[in-house]
């Protein structure tokens, strides 16, 4: 028998993990004030700033915080440690915070500041990996958080080679294992454990049943097949290998969206809230980036592609995060305030706890910010890139506000 | 000893937060028995295996059963995912409610 509510971390552990993970995304809404739209296909140090407080400091932040709740429900036993989530936070927060000064200031901080994100990596590397081998049921979710957990392991240690090659510790162009961290990382794990963990709560939330699920195994497989032809390019230098790992990550991709139109279309559950648009706003970027990079290999446009990552991470991945916030943060609480009181008086549907008109505005100012934004980089316009960011800004005040505001809910 | 509506109606109130419907008017409940000794046993399923409210949602359906039938003695959960629920099971005010109908 299935039993993950006895193997639930407490709430004060995973609460800090979603706090940080929005402040770093409000931090990078404002840092995107410094991005140059006309010459962003140079990497700058603000770039690579923002990237990594983005993707270490909101994205990973929350994936973990995500993970702690979510594995014992996934994997069906309980953490091998639990209490490890404990030092990872603040050794996660600490370390993007060096990286990020690192890359605008003294570049030796990056080092560092690799080195503890790489630490705090590793004992979440550990935690995952060792709460794995208890499990004794395998499904398709467990499979995809063992392909990630591997996707991770091998992007931190190309991110740390990079690290030490910009600090300039070791001597190597950092720039070859671009594309290998990338992969791993943004894709490899990122994209894998955002796959396996909405097939399980998309179908929780939607009520979704009698599904297949031909179209997620098979962008499983294609996801791992892009990254192993990028790890062959590393070795042979064969540019067409590039080309190739893109066409297949672009392939998964589209199975998932395939695969996420299923959960739809089965779905029970048929209420417009906060967490459908929000939803529905993720899949329709990813279809969007889908198409601008199925676009940029045929007319081999930089825009495209550019524009077309920042629909996949501004609209597909945070509004993927922050729909679900809404789902998870009010059950956290409500788990924690009002379920002892079942039975004795009336508590709150978990509904209740979304505050719903602050809520749609952070959905609109999001939206708007990503939508203008992805125009904006199209036609290399900063100040129209400066009004995107406006919006988007305001949508992450809201959506900080209102993370605030579910977990302070009393009734 | 009570019948099986009796406990069906008890298990009644017990409310899922998340859908905001109870468990019987859900489908949830697939069927109750109670012996002369008022033991009873309930079987029921969830919604998905990966409900994080599973424990306690088991120990709600106990807790009401024991509440509000006072001579009962001792539930028993028998926990099934066959057949697996699908909404066709909930009662045509939830189907219309979610929007099924």
């Amino acid at each position: 028998m299935a039993v993950s509510t006895n193997f639930a971390p407490p709430f004060k552990l995973i609460v800090p993990y979603f706090i940080l993970g929005i402040f770093a995304l409000v931090v990078s809404s404002f840092l995107l004030f410094g991005i140059d739209v006309e010459n962003l296909q140079h990497l700058d140090v603000s770039t690579l700033a923002l990237a990594h407080i983005f993707l270490l400091g909101f994205v990973m932040m929350i994936i973990f915080g995500a993970m702690a709740q979510l594995v014992p429900v996934v994997l069906e036993v309980g953490h091998f440690a639990v209490d490890l989530y404990y030092i990872i936070y603040p050794l996660l927060f600490i370390g993007t915070a060096m990286m990020g000064f690192g890359f605008y200031a003294h570049p030796t901080l990056l080092a560092f500041g690799g080195v503890v994100v790489l630490i705090a990596f590793s004992i979440f590397l550990f935690e995952t990996f060792m709460t794995i081998l208890k499990v004794k049921r395998y499904n398709f979710t467990i499979v995809s958080v063992i392909v990630s957990t591997v996707m991770l392991l091998i992007g931190i240690i190309f991110g740390l080679v990079m690290a030490l090659g910009y600090s300039g510790i070791i001597d190597i162009d950092a720039t070859h294992y671009l594309h290998a961290h990338i992969f791993f990382v943004l894709y490899g794990y990122v994209g894998v454990s955002v796959m396996g963990m909405s097939l399980v709560l998309l179908s929780m939330f939607w009520l979704s049943h009698g599904y297949s699920l031909k179209h997620i195994k098979r962008a499983l497989w294609l996801i791992i097949l892009a990254c192993g032809t990028v790890l062959l390019e590393l070795f042979v230098s064969l540019p067409f290998l590039l080309t190739l790992a893109y066409g297949l990550l672009l392939l998964a991709l589209s199975s998932y969206l395939m695969q996420a139109y299923l959960l739809y279309k089965t779905r029970a559950r048929l209420e417009k809230d906060i967490y459908l648009y929000s939803i529905l706003m993720a899949y329709a970027s990813l279809a969007l980036s889908l198409l601008f990079g199925v676009a940029s290999i045929i007319v081999a446009n930089e825009q495209l592609i550019l524009s077309g990552m920042w629909i996949w991470l501004f609209g597909y991945i945070t509004f993927m995060i922050t729909g679900h916030l809404y789902k998870i943060v009010p059950f956290l609480v409500w788990y924690q305030k009002f379920s002892p009181f079942i039975g004795k008086k009336k508590v709150p549907m978990l509904a209740d706890m979304v505050p719903k008109r602050a809520a749609f505005m952070q959905f609109i100012f999001m939206a708007c910010g990503v939508l203008l934004g992805s125009v904006a980089i199209m036609l290399q316009h900063n100040i129209l890139f400066d009004a995107a960011v406006s919006f988007f800004v305001f949508g992450a005040l809201f959506m900080l506000k209102n993370l605030l505001y579910m977990i302070r809910f009393e009734g | 000893m009570y019948t099986k509506d009796e406990i069906f109606k008890a298990v009644s109130t017990v409310n899922d937060p998340e859908v905001g419907f109870n468990l019987v008017e859900m489908g949830l409940i697939y069927d109750a028995s109670c012996n002369e000794a008022n033991e009873a046993i309930v079987t029921m399923t969830l919604s998905t295996r990966a409900c994080p409210l599973h424990q306690m949602i088991l120990q709600w359906v106990e807790e009401a059963v024991l509440r509000e039938l006072p001579q009962m003695q001792k539930v028993t959960i028998d926990l099934v995912w066959e057949p697996i629920w699908n909404v066709t099971m909930a009662s045509d005010e939830v189907k219309k409610k979610l929007g099924g109908l």
